[in-house]
């Protein structure tokens, strides 16, 4: 989910929660200590890459998809979307 | 205390310095500049710092046993080489000192292999999880720290032995020894880096350590772990009975089979708890 927020522009940490928050709807509202050690366990992987921005007069540092994440993303994709039709022709 | 400073102090206090400790600072405080309110969603500042070095401390750990069988792995090659190039000749009229060096040469590499390649296969069987425990940690780095410092002593008693014999052995086997060993301890040194990096994290993770039984999903030999140093120690002293009869040597193979049988059982006693291959 963390890597489909950033799929159109890159964003930080704020921004990738109120975009996961805002989606589903209020759904999802992911913690932020969660969110900040998956963001650096994803750059580790090779999925995220990051670079410190000036914003509002601070730095912010904004996390983009490289092209590994952009792949795995659509393989997760993939997967979920045959997983979910699965279940909804069994439970329909 | 703010939360920022209390979560700085909890950073050093699980290893975690430097740019990535000031990374993280300056994230969650820009984060908190946006949503104050955030603060109890982050949680308390030691599980934060924590959750951080257990993600680092994975990866550090693993890589360090990834370079290290690398490293190994090039070491390897030299003394497959320079061994090759000694020969088998008999080694009870050399000097003291070479001859000590050659049971290091004889003994340390196994040592090295066992624990390399032991260290590599929990980073194989683990590749899935997220996060390695504190005590899968500690049997990681110790297999590592053992496998290198093992292949240390081997390159190190290569050159030892290089100098001493010179006189009754070629000069390029010797320039060969000095020049390939001597680049081979370089990069075991280099190997060396990543693994105190990975023992500066000191995160606190629970679970269980795991065995040999479980990176060998052998799991019905747990309960008799010795069976297992047996049949181990047995199919290395059977190889060596057989390269000795390849060599049209069978006995001198016999007497080495046994002793390297013995050497596995040893190395088990010894060294057995310490890698974790039995509780």
């Amino acid at each position: 989910m963390i890597l489909a927020t950033l799929e159109q522009e890159p964003a930080h940490g704020y921004l990738i929660l109120e975009r996961l928050r805002e989606r589903s709807g209020d759904v999802f509202v992911l913690a932020e200590g969660t969110l900040y050690p998956a963001l650096h366990r994803l750059e580790r992987g090779g999925l995220l890459a990051s670079a410190w921005s000036p914003g509002d007069g601070r730095r912010r540092r904004v996390y983009r998809l490289t092209r590994r994440g952009r792949a795995e993303l659509a393989e997760r994709r993939s997967e979920w979307t045959r997983f979910s039709g699965a279940v909804q022709a069994v439970v329909a | 205390m703010s939360y920022v400073d209390e979560l700085a102090r909890e950073l050093v206090a699980v290893g975690i310095r430097g740019g990535q400790r000031e990374r993280i600072l300056a994230e969650v405080d820009d984060h908190l500049r946006s949503d104050p309110e955030a603060e109890s969603r982050f949680g308390p500042p030691r599980e934060l710092a924590n959750a951080f070095a257990a993600d680092a401390g994975t990866t550090e750990s693993r890589r360090a046993a990834v370079i290290a069988f690398g490293a190994l792995a090039v070491a390897g090659i030299v003394y497959a080489i320079v061994f090759a190039g000694f020969g088998r000749a008999s080694h009870l009229s050399d000097p003291p000192l070479a001859s000590l060096a050659f049971f290091v040469i004889v003994l340390a590499p196994q040592i090295a292999f066992v624990a390399g390649a032991l260290a590599l296969l929990r980073v194989w069987r683990g590749r899935e999880r997220g996060v390695l425990s504190s005590a899968e940690r500690t049997v990681l780095a110790r297999r590592t720290n053992l496998a290198l410092g093992a292949g240390l002593a081997t390159m190190a008693a290569l050159l030892v032995y290089a100098v001493e014999i010179r006189s009754s052995v070629s000069g390029w086997l010797v320039a060969f020894t000095l020049a390939g060993a001597g680049a081979a301890c370089v990069l075991l040194v280099v190997a060396i880096v990543p693994a105190v990096r990975a023992a500066r994290l000191r995160p606190q993770i629970a679970g269980p350590a795991g065995d040999v039984f479980d990176d060998l999903r052998l799991i019905g030999y747990r309960a008799r772990p010795w069976r297992f140093a047996l049949l181990v120690a047995g199919l290395a002293g059977l190889g060596v009975w057989l390269a000795g009869i390849a060599g049209a040597d069978p006995i001198d193979g016999f007497i080495r089979g046994v002793f390297e049988a013995l050497a596995c059982l040893g190395g088990f006693a010894l060294l057995g708890r310490y890698l974790s291959l039995r509780s």
